[in-house]
């Protein structure tokens, strides 16, 4: 930042405590595509048969492709429901006068801290007795329920940016509420929606426990429930073939992270997880 | 005007501009989209979500938590089912043996379905005939009287193994039978000559229903039991440990170690430390396990220096909890990290020049100007991680399973367990619902006090358009 | 079109902010809300156009009756502050917004368009979007947006208040000009006098949520009817000195100097403590009864130089002089009050 410190300790400091995380990565991607004799670290081959599993179905687990097709379903399917909620109740929220507007807020606020899988087992229950258990339908709604609190928290905050003045010049200018929502302000929060849908969509893809408990079966499984099954199946064990479905699995995540890094820096500190 | 407007909207059209001014008229959709209940309309199907997903789940976590619910008892109405248990608590719960007895003993009847049943297993058409006849209606208190009968027919059968056979079907007993409603079951029993009063048809009725009843036992349950107090302990350092090591700790580390640096190197290091949580949990786990394995990552540094290969995860509660809370800081330490370093970004640099003129040195400026900017950062992350860390439980189900030995089980964990996954099969919804109730409790009272961190009077300052 | 605010009242909760004001703008004049900050001349702009709604009384255009409909019925364009052009439009659909929203065809939208643009001297800049504008033709902009669908009434909310000086002045002929040719009513909300005096053809001032007096800008000046309303207009402002009348001459207290003033406001005044007001340009070398006092202060304005004169007790007369003056910071001066031109208030701080 400024010149007076030397900034060579700080970086090495921070290079050593930063290995491992180097370390894992750089082996995850390296193992999927090489062996190593036992007992040692040092790949002496290459070799593809790690990724057998992209053309042989596993005996006992879906293919990989079914499952890769039920998370771009979970994913998007979320994503899309959870834009266009939240954009509408983000904005009724941030601008419109309304019975119970604070209370809404309030609400939503807690809800965006309130820990979600606390509620897993009544959400079991529910969706086993109006039988939605095992189906995409289910987890997807589940999920997106899920998201909402966060996504209208994000959305409302975006919008608060907004000018009041816009919507003052195009209620002026002859527009209704609604044209002033979908003409005016919509545009002006593009950066938030595509930050937020985004962020939903890698939160879909990597959902782990919903998938697990709500949609267990094969042929609504999702590739995490895909990699957890392989992995806790001791009969099978094979960790450069486990590695390659999850770089398979990681994929499409460290793609939009590449691009898409700075919006998502936004997003994460204002994050709910872990 | 009203008039007006309902002849507008029914042509569809907006009136025609009128060049010298004076105001358009509006359509009725105009009107909707200009109403106070707009705010209603846009709102609609969040609330429809929050109802059906966190307002019913947290009512009904605290219904659930009243019940006896489990696999045994089904999760919808139960049946009626009188057999060897129900009947031993007849006896013992509300002192009916007799009638428990009675309830157990087996009864011949001669009846449509019996003789239906023994001529499609061959017996013969005459024999039965005759039985219609004669004991059509009749029933016999033991197989000897029914057999009896049969062999005062004159087209009896020849042999005693086939009047045995024959007898077999009328063989007549609610025991071990499942009734759908509780008058079924009475009405059965009243067929067998079994008539009960009020007092025994509530007895019965109790005993022989096997669906779940409301109950308090769970909390009864969850206070006596030792693995409550040990969950609880578990749970307690678990997030404290990783809060305080790691979210709080090693983050104000990444974001001040990284405001020491040129952008560039800084951009790197967040955006590794950010890969931690990007990456999906079960293969950031999975990278974990491959480290940890018996001939994992570790297991080979350390062979040559003559260290066995180990599961260096699950081989003792010590190594167990260094890994879980490993596992969960690193992903824990992003967000305040972030979180912190946006905070860092905000103090005026000539703050720092300031410093730097006035002599402070590095570690005097960290915390003279630094720290006491991020007081309320620090309190935000506290209060948030601490609610996420209490409840988490994926990096544990996926790294050690609670184990070894249940060492690392934390209470949400223990929930999951309980109700949703375990190797019995035997799952416990009430029970589990009763651990969850207690998060949920513990949750909405953190929440709203985390809701007070907010200026929440600003946030809900009145629309500028009235 | 005539406007009309009849026992108009605006609360916000409980704090009422217009307190039963009427007003009347007459048709094809501007006017100028002047008042400093939190006086309500905003919240009156935002009740005639219907973003707020109003407590109380009416709110007439020509003879129609607007109190309880919208914004969007009552066809008035409103240029803001920040200009609140869209930044996702180009200047071309910024000023065609309210025309299509009402349907227009694409040619008419174009024609009109085209026309106001030309109007307002942007026609060059139709294709650019509002951040590859410069703040004056920002303003431009939206004017042309307010101006494009013939609003009945042009409200301007602070509208040079974002310029810098230069464009301010040039802005301020601008405004004008275009109000004269369009020949529409205009509302300009300010806080600034000069902006009210220079583009108005009358000021209402206003202070506390009440018109304190409502003029043409050289009557304003000239006759104010409260010290708030002197000390309001005019740069550099005016100076006030405390006394008493007697005899029909008011004497300065730490000079003893004696200032006759007219046998109307003596009688009036009877004998009671008073406020006198004096402009710079009435105290000057030469003019009238001469009062000594201190040079303290002097600045430069080019053509024109302020002097601050310090009484013995420390009261301030201000002066304005063409550059020829020679005094200096310390000189000792004895210069003149035009006692005629002398504004004299009441202790209640009315004119007398």
């Amino acid at each position: 930042m400024t010149g007076n410190y030397r900034k060579w300790p700080m970086i090495l400091f921070l290079g050593i405590l930063t290995a491992p995380i180097i370390l894992m990565y750089f082996y995850l991607f390296v193992d999927t595509v090489t062996n190593s004799p036992p007992g040692s670290m040092i790949p002496n081959e290459w070799t593809a048969e790690h990724w057998r599993f992209l053309f042989t179905t596993i005996p006992g687990r879906p293919s990989i492709w079914t499952a890769t097709l039920n998370t771009l379903l979970f994913a998007t399917t979320t994503t899309s429901i959870v834009l266009v909620v939240s954009s509408a109740a983000g904005y009724a929220l941030s601008r419109l006068n309304m019975p119970g507007r604070s209370l809404f807020l309030g609400g939503v606020l807690v809800l965006h801290a309130f820990p979600t899988v606390t509620l897993l087992i009544a959400i079991f229950l529910i969706l086993q007795m109006v039988g939605l258990y095992n189906t995409l339908i289910g987890v997807i709604l589940v999920k997106t329920a899920l998201e909402l609190p966060f996504g209208i928290w994000i959305m409302k905050g975006f919008y608060d940016t907004v000018p009041w003045e816009i919507e003052m010049a195009g209620l002026q200018d002859g527009a209704t509420r609604f044209q002033v929502w979908t003409k005016l302000v919509l545009p002006q929060v593009k950066p938030a929606i595509m930050a937020l849908g985004i962020f939903s969509f890698l939160a879909g893809w990597s959902e782990f426990i919903l998938p697990l408990v709500l949609a267990p079966d094969n042929n609504v499984q999702v590739l995490s429930v895909y990699l957890a099954g392989l992995i806790s199946d001791d009969t099978n064990f094979d960790m450069a073939m486990f590695k390659s479905v999850g770089v398979f699995y990681v994929l499409p995540v460290i793609i939009l992270f590449t691009f898409f890094q700075s919006k998502l820096m936004n997003i994460y500190s204002g994050g709910n997880k872990g | 005007m009203g008039n007006s407007n309902a002849e507008i909207a029914a042509s569809g059209r907006v009136s025609a501009p009128d060049l010298r001014g004076g105001a358009p008229q509006l359509t009725r959709l105009q009107k909707i989209g200009n109403s106070r209940h707009l705010g209603l309309y846009l709102m609609a199907p969040a609330f429809l979500f929050v109802v059906l997903f966190f307002v019913a789940p947290v009512l009904l976590t605290g219904v659930f938590g009243f019940t006896n619910m489990s696999t045994a008892t089904g999760i919808s109405g139960g049946a009626y089912l009188a057999n060897q248990s129900s009947m031993r608590a007849l006896r013992d719960k509300h002192d009916f043996g007799e009638l428990a007895d009675q309830i157990n003993r087996v009864v011949f009847t001669i009846d449509e379905a019996g003789l239906e049943a023994a001529a499609q297993a061959g017996a013969s058409a005459a024999t039965l005939k005759e039985l219609n006849a004669k004991f059509f209606g009749q029933s016999f208190g033991k197989r000897r009287d029914v057999e009896r009968a049969i062999k005062t027919l004159d087209n009896r059968p020849s042999s005693t193994r086939a009047i045995k056979a024959i007898s077999k079907h009328f063989e007549r007993s609610v025991f071990n039978i499942r009734f759908d409603s509780a008058d079924d079951l009475l009405a059965a029993l009243n067929k067998f000559g079994i008539s009960l009063d009020p007092q025994q048809q509530a007895a019965v009725i109790d005993v022989t229903y096997t669906g779940w009843v409301f109950t308090t036992d769970n909390f009864k349950r969850m206070i006596s039991l030792p693995d409550t107090r040990t969950t609880l302990y578990n749970t307690l350092f678990y997030v404290f440990t990783t809060l305080i090591l790691f979210n709080v700790g090693f983050a104000l580390v990444l974001a001040i170690s990284t405001h020491y640096m040129d952008a560039a190197p800084a951009g790197f290091f967040r955006s590794v430390w950010l890969l931690p949580r990007i990456t999906p949990p079960v293969l950031y786990v999975l990278m974990w396990k491959w480290l940890a394995w018996d001939t994992g990552f570790i297991s080979a540094v350390l062979g040559p220096f003559g260290i066995a290969p180990k599961n260096w995860m699950l081989d003792s509660p010590t190594n167990a909890w260094t890994f879980i809370i490993l596992i969960n800081g690193m992903v824990g330490a992003s967000m305040g990290m972030l979180i912190f370093a946006s905070a860092i970004k905000a103090i005026p640099t000539s703050l720092f020049y300031a410093s730097e003129v006035d002599g402070a040195t590095r570690a005097q400026q960290i915390r003279h100007i630094i720290l006491p900017q991020l007081r309320f950062p620090i309190l935000f992350i506290t209060s948030y991680q601490t609610l996420s860390l209490l409840t988490s439980f994926e990096f544990i189900l996926l790294a050690t399973e609670g184990g070894p030995g249940g060492s690392t089980e934390v209470w949400a964990l223990s929930t999951y367990f309980k109700a949703l996954n375990n190797y019995a099969g035997s799952l416990e919804y009430g029970y589990g619902a009763a651990l969850a109730l207690v998060l949920v409790v513990v949750g909405v009272a953190m929440s709203i006090l985390y809701l007070k961190l907010f200026d929440f009077k600003t946030l809900t300052a009145p629309p500028k358009i009235e | 079109m005539r406007i009309l605010l009849d026992n108009f009242t605006k609360k916000f909760g409980t704090l009422t902010v217009i307190d039963q004001m009427d007003l009347e703008i007459h048709s094809g004049e501007m006017i100028a809300l002047l008042g400093g900050s939190g006086c309500g001349k905003s919240t009156t702009l935002f009740s005639i156009c219907g973003i707020h709604k109003i407590n109380g009384g009416r709110i007439l255009f020509g003879d129609k009756d607007v109190t309880n409909i919208t914004s969007q019925e009552r066809n008035v364009g409103v240029v803001f502050q920040s200009f609140a052009l869209y930044p996702h439009m180009t200047v071309e659909q910024n000023i065609g917004f309210p025309l299509k929203l009402r349907k227009e065809s694409a040619s008419e939208v174009k024609r009109k368009v085209d026309e106001i643009a030309e109007m307002v001297h942007i026609e060059a800049l139709i294709h650019r979007r509002p951040g590859e504008l410069s703040g004056g033709q920002q303003q431009r902009v939206a004017l042309a947006r307010a101006l494009v669908r013939r609003p009945d009434v042009l409200l301007l909310d602070e509208p040079l208040a974002n310029l810098d000086a230069t464009l301010r002045l040039e802005m301020r002929s601008e405004i004008r000009r275009i109000q004269q040719e369009t020949g529409i009513t205009a509302v300009l909300v300010t806080h600034d006098q000069v902006e009210a005096m220079s583009m108005c053809d009358r000021i209402a001032i206003m202070d506390a949520g009440k018109i304190v007096q409502i003029s043409e800008p050289r009557e304003m000046y000239n006759n104010p009817v409260s010290d708030f309303v002197a000390g309001f207009l005019g740069s550099p402002p005016i100076a006030f000195l405390q006394g008493r009348i007697t005899d029909g001459i008011f004497v300065e207290p730490s000079t003893g100097t004696k200032m006759p003033v007219n046998a109307d406001i003596a009688k009036r005044a009877n004998g009671g403590e008073v406020r006198v007001g004096i402009r710079p340009e009435f105290f000057q070398p030469g003019a009238g009864a001469a009062i000594k006092g201190r040079v303290s202060f002097i600045e430069s304005q080019g053509r024109e130089t302020l002097y601050n004169v310090t009484l013995p007790d420390g009261n301030i007369l201000r002066s304005i002089q063409g550059s020829q003056s020679s005094a200096r910071i310390g000189d000792e001066v004895e210069w003149g009050v035009d006692s005629s031109q002398m504004l004299v208030f009441g202790r209640d701080g009315m004119r007398l």
